[in-house]
């Protein structure tokens, strides 16, 4: 997949050498596309899904006197 | 007061042309940092690091139309792809700014900064440099026809180079993660 998304990248960049330009920015969106669906692919886990428990909040309280 | 305004409204197209052109040159001052850390230094990147790495391409890509054609097709490019950077690289950080087994940042530090980390500010880099052409040199303008012909073969020149080393990233890429999954434990292909 990783492959397969710079070598559409560098098939851009060729077509926008040789001056073909709807065909380079036709291969530029489908590298991004494919990017998009592998960053998806790659931060996905079974476990937490999209979510990150590890990163720990805590919910302060409104009312809180600051006076100890 | 009025002379002022007059010779900058002259030097404005000039300017914008060699402000895209620095933006240009220091991405691919960047990209070509991280292949020396990683040839040189033998540190291969982690999967999400390699789509930074796209991303900062895409970036280079929108520089070079916009300074070839002189439409904003070009700015708004790059801005897809520098949003792009942001994402990735700030959720890569958030991946990995609580060690856990698996999980921590890939690859030394540079200046104590870690490179996700780093991506996120070349990102920010980019958003902020967008912000200041567009709001202090004013976006769409012909620029005078000397700088144009300098810039032109400058900017083309730079393409050809950031091409080439798109197909150097292409090739380790195939190298490293083959038709499959990527790993940093080693290059696949290679014994």
């Amino acid at each position: 997949m990783m492959a397969a998304i710079f070598a559409t990248l560098l098939i851009a960049f060729i077509f926008d050498l040789l001056g073909y330009q709807r065909f380079a920015l036709r291969c530029l969106f489908i590298s991004l596309a494919l990017c998009i669906v592998l960053f998806l692919w790659e931060i996905y886990s079974p476990v937490y899904g999209f979510r990150m428990p590890w990163l720990q909040v805590e919910v302060a309280p409104l009312s809180a006197p600051f006076a100890s | 007061m009025r002379e002022i305004n007059r010779i900058l409204s002259l030097s404005a197209p000039a300017l914008d042309r060699v402000f895209l052109f620095a933006m240009l040159l220091a991405l691919a001052a960047i990209l070509t940092i991280a292949m020396v850390v990683q040839y040189g230094l033998g540190e291969i990147p982690c999967p999400l690091c390699l789509l930074q790495r796209f991303a900062i391409f895409g970036c280079c890509f929108g520089l070079i139309k916009q300074l070839q054609s002189g439409s904003e097709r070009g700015t708004g490019i790059s801005l897809i792809f520098s949003i792009l950077l942001l994402v990735i690289s700030a959720r890569q950080t958030l991946l990995d700014i609580v060690p856990r087994p698996g999980h921590e940042y890939v690859g030394s530090a540079i200046f104590g900064i870690h490179m996700p980390v780093w991506s996120i500010f070349i990102a920010l880099g980019l958003l902020i440099g967008f912000a200041i052409r567009l709001t202090f040199l004013g976006g769409l303008h012909s620029a005078p026809a000397v700088e144009s012909y300098l810039i032109r073969r400058l900017t083309r020149a730079l393409a050809i180079y950031v091409a080439f080393i798109c197909a150097i990233n292409f090739l380790s890429v195939v190298v490293q993660c083959g038709m499959d999954e990527c790993h940093t434990s080693g290059y696949r292909l290679l014994p």
